[in-house]
């Protein structure tokens, strides 16, 4: 099996638990598992794009990496003035 | 050798990743926790990018994948900050 491979099927648990802490608990600590699980999910498609050899798929992990800040900073707002 | 060097990169990345998710469990607090997500995006991200520049050379790619652990690095501390002021403000209310 390509390392590249192993690497993403051994990520899976680490995005499966945050996505599990995210759907349960204190508003704050599901936040930080949503960003967990987001941080997790760019390493997963960076290893993809190696482990499927397909180098356009680099650009689903720069695009997350991206628009991951602005939507985080959104979602600490509400959390700060609404939620 | 190459090959054995993208081998114990990707391994760390993942042990890494998996030590934060278990500290993601254990620890208490949202506070805590933020801890953990800054913990894989640097760790992780450090061995991934390594892993890539040896296994790619100075390609496309991997100048992406570093544009990708910088991105993460910097808007990680401001993510940090801004969820941690918000949580403090939260617990003022």
């Amino acid at each position: 099996m390509n390392p590249w491979l192993a690497g993403v099927l051994a990520m899976l648990p680490a995005f499966a638990i945050p996505l599990g802490a995210a759907c349960r608990g204190h508003i704050g600590g599901r936040f930080a598992a949503v960003q967990f699980a987001t941080a997790v999910a760019t390493w997963i498609l960076i290893m993809m794009t190696f482990a499927f050899d397909q180098p356009a798929l680099i650009d689903l992990a720069l695009t997350l990496a991206l628009l991951a800040s602005p939507g985080t900073l959104v979602i600490a707002l509400f959390l700060e003035r609404w939620l | 050798m190459r090959s054995a060097a993208v081998d114990v990169l990707l391994a760390l990345a993942v042990l890494c990743a998996w030590l934060g998710a278990a500290g993601l469990i254990r620890l208490p607090s949202a506070m805590d926790r933020l801890h953990c997500v800054a913990f894989v995006v640097a760790a992780s991200g450090a061995a991934i990018t390594l892993a890539a520049f040896i296994a790619d050379g100075v390609s496309d790619r991997a100048l992406k994948i570093l544009a990708i652990t910088v991105i993460g690095l910097l808007a990680g501390a401001a993510n940090a900050h801004v969820t941690g002021r918000a949580l403090l403000q939260r617990s003022e209310r």
